[in-house]
């Protein structure tokens, strides 16, 4: 990208010949060069210097276009590749923008690469099913990839479409799967990755996981740390290249860290507790539970920066998982719930405006549960959702014999919440702020054997 | 002419040292030994090249007029008229009063901002808002102009853009009724603010160096440009420079030609930058601060800084040479930039005040954009 040999630039023979002399190959190295250094080198004056580092600049120099003419023209208007989860389609306009880094960050099990192999099934569908009608490439660096886990997922999508044994073949052969084992290879891999995106159609490029890798290779002493943040960046830079280049969404996931010791008090903390706000706890009584740590996304602040989107997932109490929009050009802070199934990730099938919900909770962990809720209410500030969907999970918890139900009340913050206990039925009214305070320290004083109030 | 001038050294020109080295050997010591020189005399006296003559007496008598005509008016000016200069010049506003109260009725012209923050703290977002509001027309308190947005990290989406530009112009026509003086706002809508910004893609430093270099001509031939918007400064930065007093250097120059314009042209400069962790041995845990190093930190004039407490979006004005320090509450909405407008102390660090959780989120996009 960076190297326009100097023999591009329009300058007269002999001048290029002493600058090649010089060990001045590319236009690049002129650019970078002050005017004094460049008469040195050159053994010109002034003004001549002045018109050489113009012209390299022309070369160098990107071309303008007016954002109206981005909108109107079709071929750089960004193209979103849907998720086929609704809500997360709407927020992010569409989809994954093409032509940009979508990162997906996880604990471990809670289903990035379910999420890949989703989108990789998308991505091979024909445009009138809603997909890319192209190749995916896959590079997986932790052997995660399961291809009868691929055709289940189309499979049980779309029985239609892959009803037979031919059609199937072909979705598997329209997969690409590139082991990765090291850095260098992968760093390798991504600079020869052009010829593969044009000879195979590629629309979707996949890394599971960006962090694996890095997280194996460099070990933490300083100047390790340095060379990995180098390589990270360098890695990003690459990747946003090529998505740009050949406006594709390129997919990465990234695992989650957890770290030790007092959050300290000071500016860190907040930008910690926004980036990847959702893991940060904030329930004073929880923090006690013995582990004074909290979680993150990995590889460090610099490669949150990188990124254009992040997505993460987390787990919430029973099979139900949540996906949060951590950071978009586009979408704001929001969240919704999605669970695995055999036809790969789906949106949770409560719909996100009513408030209400009925839960079995005799395999609840409760405290983690509260863990959660609370920090969905914590999240959802933020967001600024709708009050009872924030403590829905809370109300489960608190209502673990058996359900509760909430309605909104007359007046305006105030609600009616209802209890079906084991023997008893409940019905309050409470205020917002009430609620919410007053069910998690009714649960930690009374501990798991509550009884109805 | 005064004696002095031409009394001037050759050696103090931008000459190449072997060009240089011939004419002192030549005899030729200061600029009034090259006085009424011909290039081919010159040429012959010398040796040298015909053409590297004319250079010669190009550049050494081309400066002759720039530093006299410099020393005939001496181009200081009284600090009156430097006042009166800057008020007359508008400022961009950001839609966020509270930030525009900060900054002092928004981003300044003639100035370089700096704006650092921690990912998705809304560093983009506040760059796509101040591109479409200095499209804002002057009857209604804006600077009327076009803007050039130079994007490193490819954020620049362009949906994103319509929906604040929209927002905007719906805004700007709102308020113009308001006024009823009979303005003609009907022409302001989304399609002419994004006919108004110029977007430059810049993939490395060298690219966005020489689009740097270039602009000048850009801006030359687009005069109404009045905001050019880097996002961000740091990204190319960060990698593949081995050679860190190379990399100070280039930000040092670049910093100096985004003042260059910012001056020439009566135009604000606005560079983001991202934070990175620092480690201090002595001192347990991190610190996390604006990236690029100390030395960067001198070249812009103001500093702003975004972070998150308490699950807000703050903006502190870190470094700022005409208003006091100040810590601001913002937050972002669907159409760009906005105050948060439930209470909420300002212009504190305050660690207690739990927000009430439906309120100030999900109010609408607040109308306190004040004229200048």
């Amino acid at each position: 990208m960076a190297s326009k040999r100097i023999q591009r630039v329009d300058i007269s023979k002999d001048l290029r010949d002493r600058l090649l002399r010089r060990g001045l190959t590319t236009s690049g190295d002129v650019v970078t060069k002050s005017s004094l250094e460049l008469m040195k080198l050159s053994g010109c004056c002034g003004l001549t210097t002045d018109d050489i580092f113009h012209k390299c600049c022309l070369v160098h120099a990107s071309k303008p276009v007016r954002a109206i003419d981005m909108l109107k023209s079709k071929d750089s208007i960004i193209r979103f590749f849907a998720t086929s989860l609704p809500d997360l389609d709407k927020v992010l306009h569409g989809g994954l923008p093409a032509g940009t880094i979508t990162e997906v960050a996880g604990p471990a099990g809670c289903g990035k690469t379910q999420f890949c192999m989703t989108l990789s099934v998308l991505a091979t569908l024909p445009e009138c099913h809603g997909g890319q009608g192209g190749a995916v490439l896959y590079i997986d660096t932790e052997g995660a990839f399961s291809a009868r886990r691929l055709l289940e997922i189309a499979q049980c999508r779309l029985p239609d479409q892959f009803s037979d044994e031919k059609s199937l073949k072909w979705l598997a052969s329209s997969v690409h799967i590139d082991l990765v084992q090291s850095c260098t290879a992968l760093m390798n891999r991504l600079q020869n990755i052009e010829e593969d995106i044009i000879t195979k159609n590629i629309k979707v490029v996949v890394l599971d996981s960006v962090a694996s890798l890095v997280r194996k290779e460099f070990s933490s002493v300083e100047r390790g740390m340095m060379r990995r943040t180098d390589f990270l960046l360098t890695e990003a830079a690459l990747l946003k290249y090529i998505a740009e280049a050949f406006s594709i969404p390129i997919i990465v996931t990234n695992q989650i860290t957890t770290r030790y010791g007092e959050r300290p008090p000071d500016i860190h903390v907040h930008v910690e507790d926004a980036g990847d706000e959702s893991f940060c706890g904030g329930l004073t009584a929880i923090e006690t539970d013995g582990e004074g740590s909290y979680m993150t996304a990995a590889l460090g602040n610099t490669w949150s920066h990188s990124v254009n989107t992040r997505l993460i997932l987390q787990f919430l109490p029973a099979d139900r998982r949540q996906i949060l929009v951590a950071k978009s050009p586009v979408a704001p802070f929001t969240c919704f719930d999605f669970i695995i199934k055999d036809q790969g990730v789906v949106q949770d099938g409560i719909p996100a405006e009513r408030f209400q919900s009925q839960i079995s909770a005799s395999d609840m962990d409760q405290l983690a549960a509260i863990k959660v809720a609370k920090r969905n209410v914590r999240v959802g500030r933020q967001v600024g959702l709708g009050w009872a969907r924030l403590h829905r999970d809370l109300l489960q918890v608190f209502a673990a014999a058996d359900c509760c139900r909430m309605l909104r009340d007359g007046r305006a913050g105030s609600w009616r919440v209802r209890f079906w206990g084991k023997n008893t039925r409940q019905i309050m009214h409470l205020t917002s702020d009430d609620v919410c305070l007053w069910m998690v320290w009714g649960i930690l004083l009374r501990g798991s054997d509550w009884t109805p109030f | 002419m005064s004696a002095g001038l031409s009394q001037r050294e050759l050696i103090t020109f931008p000459l190449s040292p072997a060009v240089r080295a011939k004419l002192t050997t030549a005899g030729f010591l200061t600029v009034a030994d090259l006085h009424n020189v011909k290039p081919s005399e010159l040429s012959k006296e010398v040796g040298i090249s015909l053409q590297e003559a004319l250079e010669v007496v190009k550049i050494v008598t081309g400066e002759k007029r720039t530093t006299a005509a410099a020393g005939s008016t001496h181009s200081s000016v009284s600090a009156l008229h430097l006042l009166e200069h800057e008020q007359s010049l508008p400022s961009i506003v950001t839609f966020c009063a509270q930030l525009d109260e900060a900054l002092g009725g928004g981003v300044a012209l003639r100035k370089v901002t700096e704006i650092c923050g921690a990912p998705g703290v809304g560093k983009t977002q506040m760059c796509i808002q101040l591109a479409v509001d200095v499209s804002i027309p002057e009857e209604l308190g804006g600077a009327g102009g076009e803007a050039v947005y130079i994007d490193t990290e490819g954020s620049f989406i362009i949906e994103r853009v319509v929906d604040v530009a929209t927002a905007t112009a719906d805004h700007c026509r709102r308020m113009a009724a308001q006024l009823d003086n009979s303005l003609d706002v009907d022409s302001y809508n989304f399609e002419s603010i994004l006919s108004g910004i110029h977007y430059f893609r810049c993939h490395d430093y060298i690219e966005l160096l020489a689009t740097l270099h270039t602009l000048t001509n850009f801006i030359q031939q687009h005069p109404k440009v009045k905001l050019v918007v880097v996002d961000s400064i740091a990204f190319p930065f960060r990698h593949n420079f081995d050679d860190l007093s190379l990399r100070t250097r280039l930000l040092t120059s670049m910093a100096q030609n985004c003042i260059k314009l910012a001056t020439d042209f009566s135009l604000a400069v606005v560079l983001t930058n991202q934070m990175t962790t620092r480690f201090t041995p002595g001192l347990s845990g991190t610190q996390l601060m604006p990236a690029l190093g100390e030395s960067w930190g001198h070249a812009c004039t103001v500093r702003l800084v975004l972070y998150w407490q308490d699950g807000q979006r703050h903006a502190m004005l870190y470094k700022s040479p005409s208003r006091r320090e100040t810590t601001v509450l913002y937050q972002i909405t669907t159409g760009g930039v906005r105050d948060v407008v439930a209470k909420a102390p300002t212009s504190r660090h305050s660690d207690s005040v739990e927000q009430d959780s439906d309120g100030s989120q999900e109010s609408a996009p607040c109308k306190k954009q004040k004229l200048a």
